[in-house]
């Protein structure tokens, strides 16, 4: 599609294959100026800013989703239909595990489908499945890095303020069901972007930081955060690179 | 100690490493790939052997068809030490590029059976373990064999889930087929939803034997026994491997 994208305001050829997705605004700025050499920005629109970069010497893209699945399919999909390739999304999330401390990372392997876009898509019983090629470039990397990990199945859904320490009510109870399943962590885009990612054949991975703990109520401090957010980008860069020259198969 | 309810086995009988064939009639011929294979029990589909391969104890346990026999299968091997599971089958393609003979190893599956729903709701994606994908997918390659990996589809009512029995199957079935959908098959879907909540790894490893586009099957039974040899040389070499990390 040559045609200028409505929402992410770009064409084919504009954006290279290979993006980071992060949900905030902010951090795609800081990836693209922070991580990226030769780093350009290319789209400014709502809330999808796009730099094109290098990292390790190839060539790499960012672009922010905003919250939640209903704009994170939107920018999916648009890069998509422009011509990329691998998508990585990294972001924060809330911990259900007493295991899962603020700061640690998570790979994901599969998401709770608790979006409404994706069911738009196909029906409810379809897996949110990541990559797992995608899985294998981040563990790889993970473990390149020194960085420990924990590996599985998150949930995303939409309402923030059902299911967080903000939330009104009793949310540890509306998120107790998920926590006794095994599943680690909670936030708002993995599984639209891996059930459009099975449709439209593109692989998509998602690595989080965990930003607090819903069980326990431990929260992390600013520069803990930070420190893993990095680390995750880096992780999550550098999978992006082995990605495209196929050396995820390394396992 | 107690027998298992259904299978008649009980700890300390099994290995950690189990293959899961849905036909009991096959295990026999999976327990030859064992060295020194014993008969541990044999009640209603369940038929467990166990024996060794290159020093690792394992066992193979038939599963019946359908997920409901399938969960009491796989609850009763953890219940028994099992930790490592790989079902083993056959699959009706959904994609024109598959072929008869061809092996599909399952990231994930479609949970349109009725089992996995009593366990957690329908939104919970039913995944393979990675880990025991990744040794599939290398104990194939290392076999020189070809893969398919991606998503399967689970379901319960095998006279509505074939083309050869139902002529309404395709048309109803469509959203799956241009969903990549690979293949439909009767027991993954809540052997994963099950191993995950058990924290156990489990996967599965496909040959397919009907094609529900192109309406090739494969008739002759003589065909289907060096499938299931091929698979479980597959399957024990990636419990092997999984041994080693």
């Amino acid at each position: 599609m040559d045609q200028v994208q409505y929402h992410t305001r770009c064409k084919k050829g504009e954006v290279n294959k290979s993006v980071l997705l992060p949900g905030d605004i902010e951090r795609a700025d800081y990836i693209g100026t922070k991580f990226f050499r030769d780093s350009e920005k290319i789209v400014e629109n709502r809330e999808f800013h796009i730099y094109n970069g290098s990292y390790e010497n190839k060539p790499v893209a960012v672009c922010s989703t905003g919250i939640g699945c209903m704009s994170a399919a939107v920018a999916i999909e648009e890069l998509t239909n422009i011509g990329c390739k691998y998508f990585i999304r990294v972001g924060i999330c809330g911990s259900l595990s007493p295991q899962i401390n603020p700061g640690n990372i998570i790979i994901v392997t599969g998401a709770v489908r608790g979006d409404g876009a994706s069911k738009e898509y196909v029906p409810i019983k379809y897996p949110a499945v990541a990559d797992y090629r995608t899985i294998t470039a981040l563990r790889n990397r993970a473990k390149k890095e020194g960085v420990d990990y924990s590996l599985g199945i998150i949930r995303t859904h939409d309402a923030f303020y059902m299911e967080s320490p903000f939330a009104f009510g009793d949310y540890k109870k509306r998120v107790a069901i998920w926590a006794e399943a095994g599943v680690l962590a909670i936030e708002n885009e993995s599984s639209t972007l891996f059930v459009i990612g099975s449709l439209r054949k593109v692989p998509v991975g998602s690595i989080l930081v965990a930003a607090g703990n819903l069980i326990t109520g431990k929260k992390g401090t600013k520069d803990e955060l930070q420190k893993s957010i990095d680390k995750a980008i880096t992780i999550a860069a550098g999978a992006l690179v082995d990605l495209q020259e196929g050396k995820e198969k390394k396992i | 100690m107690k027998k298992m309810h259904h299978l008649q086995i009980e700890p300390g009988q099994i290995g950690e490493f189990v293959i899961m064939p849905g036909d009991p009639g096959r295990c026999h011929l999976i327990a030859e790939h064992f060295e020194n294979p014993q008969l541990i029990a044999q009640s209603r589909e369940y038929v467990t052997y166990t024996g060794k391969y290159k020093g690792l104890t394992v066992s193979v346990t038939s599963t019946g068809m359908g997920c409901p026999s399938a969960a009491i299968a796989l609850e009763e091997l953890i219940m028994s030490g099992a930790k490592y599971l790989v079902r083993l089958g056959t699959t009706g393609a959904l994609q024109k590029n598959i072929n008869l003979g061809d092996i599909i190893i399952p990231t994930s599956a479609v949970r349109l059976e009725g089992t996995s729903v009593e366990y957690v709701p329908i939104e919970f994606p039913a995944i393979a373990d990675i880990d025991i994908v990744d040794a599939l997918i290398r104990a194939t390659q290392e076999k020189n064999q070809k893969s398919h990996i991606g998503i399967i589809m689970s379901h319960d009512a095998f006279y509505k889930g074939t083309v050869f029995a139902d002529p309404d199957f395709l048309k109803r079935e469509q959203v799956w087929i241009d969903s990549n959908i690979l293949s439909v098959e009767n027991e993954s879907s809540a052997l994963f939803t099950i191993g995950y909540l058990r924290k156990v790894k489990v996967g599965t490893i496909l040959t397919v034997v009907a094609n529900h586009l192109t309406r090739e099957v494969i008739t002759d039974g003589g065909k289907i026994n060096p499938i299931f040899h091929r698979m479980t040389d597959i399957c024990l070499e990636a419990f092997k491997n999984m041994e080693k990390e």
